[in-house]
């Protein structure tokens, strides 16, 4: 089965700005692909290469098959857009702007769209200028997601939403996942691409820093374990020099180290022979795997390392 | 021992605390904008001035005005006609062009103050503004002040003027206060309006109807009884302005009126504040249809919705002048033959000195319906910048259908308005000249502009397509077609040579040329072709 996108060398520049610089992405068909980077690092601006609003200056791009430049209008058909910042028009109603847009896909479904409008509790008879930004951007994602199409392009599509309506989202993605539709999810919400997406890419300045299964993203980063020993001052001397551990700290009778995945059980094995009295293990969450991507960039920020 | 101390209190408590702070921010906002405003208006009262100056020299030729003016139509459009009998310089300027620079100050005042009251609440920064030890009253102060500046300083330089232009100085005052007095009761109202309405948008629509009913009011008021003898007349700030009789009796009373209402209106607006929540409006937003009529469907329609009040607004408007056209055709002759030197202005051809000016008006119009359809590319372009035009591009919804309905929208709205201009024009000329042109003419002169509107579409089509950035620029070029259109027989000849109009023939003075309206109908249609195809290759923004 081909990808659902397909992405090589892509480059984009705004004047003397390249926003994207050779950046590669791939999407499998029937994937929920998290698409992670801080404001400003190229996702809005790849997703609108992807639309054929904007025109890729090199690179391949490939769109369910075909040329989303060239076969913009034919590509449409099979796919929907969640804009990050949604504006509607002022004189038009929530529900005549959901319909306007329908009907220029083709038609919607009025049982999915009602629906829909129902779950997101949206009042659709309020004019576009008087929405609050939260309600705009329930318009948008009633409008994309009444559309039956096979890919569905997310830009940071629940700014502005609750908590609630955010968990009425995860619900409605996770439906259209279990149908087997293609879903791209640009966010910075990380906790929502973690419940949500097997796979993700983080991108940095144009480029795609890392990207695959969010196993093997967390398998090439460490697991913290805080383990309380009966002989805590014997670890404490013999760990540091083990290999593949890190960062060991000594507190209140505990010990906190993390670990290289790789080294993993040769270092528990070495901790039994303290004498464990109890022990927790954190995989690395997405947000580690994240800040790591950024840690230098954070230093500048001034933000201290293990102060988050 | 040591304490934490407390802060001391601030003695700035009260609903006003800040105030001046915000003065100042209001002042620097619009500081730019008002100079603008203040140059331009200065620059237009000593055109004004010198054209008066250059024009009616003679006492015959400023009596054979003063009978034009006196008529209904014309009264409808300038003012209570104060000095007819004996009708000066100053009494025709007092009469003639106060009006309309007090409704552009009104209208810089009242969007002034929607600005600073409204739009700032709507976006949120109201909202960081009064987070601060900031009083409740202190930013409506703040706006208040920066509109009272910008239209005092408009007053100022529409004063220095006309005394400039040789005008005495107590009537100068008196016309200058006038248009301050009446810039400030706009600010009062819009200080009201703003305080009903949660848009700004809304907020500058309820001030500018307010604008026009008080300018029907005096329009109706002031046929009905010269020289400010009709109740109506006194229901509007321009007739309070207008009763000072500014170079002929010259009297200041009139004037209080104005500021008093102002002072009530801002109290009214201050008791407001105090009775609604930020972000919030007294009026409710109505509600909207929960879904879509069938008929809202397609680019066509949504475009025509969304452009529906623009289209009405521009066309009445032209419509309107197109009627008061018709019925000054009549006096306007009268005028003409009593005034031979303004044969340069209109060209009186083989049908008389009526077809010439009805020539020279219908190009007027024409060049004002192409301001609609320039509008109306800048719409889609604020479409494209606003994200909504992504939104639908995303959709499968082709470049040249998106940009293409929208010009097509356009230029339908331009034929209709062009179309409705000509026959309302056309009857009411006929009927006020009895005989010697008829309406199917006028409804011809009006038509054969349409390839020239059509070109004016298209440059800005092509404009959105190529550069969107400058689409701005188009504005130098819709002013340029104004002028040379209005005054191009008495400009340097060629300076007329890029505007399309120069080829059209002018119906009914000329008779009628098929070449060069085929060519300007075609050169429209390249025009859009091209800018379609140059949007179709470029980025999408916004």
């Amino acid at each position: 089965m081909t990808d659902a996108i397909h992405i090589r060398g892509l480059v984009k520049s705004f004047g003397a700005t390249r926003a994207l610089d050779e950046f590669d992405l791939s999407v499998g068909t029937g994937e929920v692909h998290g698409f992670l980077g801080p404001n400003g690092a190229g996702k809005s601006t790849t997703i609108r290469v992807l639309l054929g609003l904007l025109r890729a200056d090199a690179g391949d791009v490939s769109l369910l098959g075909g040329d989303p430049w060239k076969d913009a209008v034919s590509l449409h058909r099979r796919l929907a857009y969640v804009p990050g910042d949604v504006n509607l028009w002022p004189n038009l109603s929530g529900g005549e702007a959901i319909d306007v847009l329908g009907r220029l896909r083709g038609g919607l479904d009025p049982s999915r769209r009602n629906e829909l409008i129902e779950r997101f509790e949206l009042d659709p008879r309020i004019k576009g200028r008087a929405y609050s930004k939260g309600n705009r951007q329930k318009v948008a994602l009633v409008a994309a997601l009444a559309a039956d199409t096979e890919l569905y392009l997310m830009d940071e599509p629940t700014s502005g939403l609750d908590p609630l309506m955010e968990a009425v989202f995860q619900q409605v993605v996770r439906e259209l996942a279990d149908e087997g539709r293609t879903v791209l999810l640009s966010s910075h919400i990380l906790a929502q691409v973690e419940v949500l997406c097997r796979r993700v890419t983080i991108i940095r300045a144009g480029k795609a820093v890392q990207s695959g299964s969010l196993e093997e993203l967390r398998s090439l980063r460490r697991t913290t374990v805080t383990a309380a020993l009966r002989d805590l001052d014997g670890a404490a001397a013999a760990l540091p020099s083990a290999n593949g551990v890190h960062n060991v700290q000594r507190h209140d009778g505990h010990l906190t180290l993390d670990i290289d995945t790789p080294s993993l059980g040769d270092v528990l094995a070495l901790l039994t022979t303290f004498g464990v009295d109890s022990l927790t293990a954190h995989p690395p969450t997405l947000e580690d795997l994240f800040l790591r991507e950024y840690s230098d960039e954070l230093a500048t920020l001034g933000v201290v390392e293990g102060s988050r | 021992m040591t304490a934490v101390a407390a802060p001391p209190v601030d003695v700035r408590s009260g609903a006003l605390s800040g105030t001046r702070d915000l003065v100042r921010v209001a002042l620097r906002l619009d500081r730019s904008r008002t100079i603008i405003w203040a140059v331009s208006m200065g620059l237009i009262v000593l055109a004004s001035m010198n054209a008066l100056n250059t024009r009616y020299v003679t006492p015959e030729s400023r009596q054979a005005r003063a009978t034009l003016i006196s008529s209904p139509a014309a009264t409808a459009l300038a003012g209570p006609g104060y000095g007819l009998d004996n009708y000066t310089i100053g009494a025709m300027t007092a009469n003639e062009i106060g009006l309309w620079i007090m409704v552009a100050v009104a209208i810089m005042a009242l969007l002034a103050v929607t600005r600073h009251l409204r739009a700032a609440e709507e976006d949120g920064r109201l909202e960081l503004v009064r987070s601060a030890p900031v009083g409740r009253n202190s930013a409506v102060v703040a706006g208040l002040v920066a509109a009272f500046v910008a239209t005092f300083a408009v007053g100022l330089v529409t004063f220095l003027g006309l005394v400039a232009g040789g005008l005495e100085v107590p009537g100068s005052a008196a016309l200058a206060g006038g248009v301050v007095m009446v810039g400030f009761a706009f600010a009062g109202v819009s200080a009201v309006t703003s305080q009903l309405t949660a848009q700004a948008r809304t907020a500058s629509a309820l001030s500018m109807a307010v604008l026009g009913i008080t300018f029907v009011l005096r329009a109706i008021g002031d046929v009905n009884g010269p020289q400010s003898t009709s109740v109506l007349t006194w229901l509007s700030p321009f007739g309070w302005a207008q009763a000072t009789a500014a170079y002929v009796d010259t009297r200041f009373w009139p004037l209080a009126i104005g500021f008093v209402v102002t002072g009530a209106l801002v109290v009214v607006a201050f008791w407001l504040v105090g009775r609604r929540d930020v972000g919030t409006g007294l009026l409710a937003e109505r509600l909207g249809r929960p879904a879509a009529t069938p008929r809202l469907t397609g680019m066509v329609a949504l475009t025509s919705r969304r452009q529906l009040g623009a289209i009405l607004s521009w066309g009445f408007g032209i419509v309107a002048m197109g009627a008061f056209v018709g019925l000054l055709a009549g006096a306007l002759v009268d005028f003409i033959d009593s005034e031979p030197s303004l044969g340069d202005v209109f060209p009186a051809g083989a049908n008389g000195a009526a077809a010439g000016a009805l020539a020279v008006y219908t190009v007027f119009l024409a060049v004002t319906t192409g301001a609609y359809a320039v509008t109306a590319v800048g719409a889609a372009r604020a479409e494209e910048v606003a994200t909504r035009g992504a939104a639908v591009l995303a959709l499968p919804v082709s470049r040249w259908r998106w940009l293409g309905s929208q010009t097509g929208v356009a230029a339908a709205a331009s034929v209709a308005i062009m179309l409705v201009t000509g026959l309302v024009m056309g009857a009411t000329a006929a009927s006020s000249l009895d005989g010697g042109v008829s309406v199917w003419q006028v409804v011809g002169a009006a038509a054969v502009t349409l390839p020239a509107i059509g070109c004016m579409l298209g440059l800005a089509v092509l404009l959105l397509g190529l550069v969107p950035r400058a689409l701005a620029v188009i504005w130098a070029y819709v002013t340029y077609v104004f002028v040379v259109g209005l005054f191009g027989a008495i400009l340097p000849d060629g300076t007329d040579a890029l505007s399309p109009f120069t080829y059209t023939p002018q119906l009914p003075a000329e008779a009628m040329d098929w070449p060069p309206v085929i060519v300007l109908t075609l050169l429209a249609a390249a025009l859009v072709v091209a800018g379609l195809a140059a949007f179709r290759r470029r980025d999408v923004v916004g």
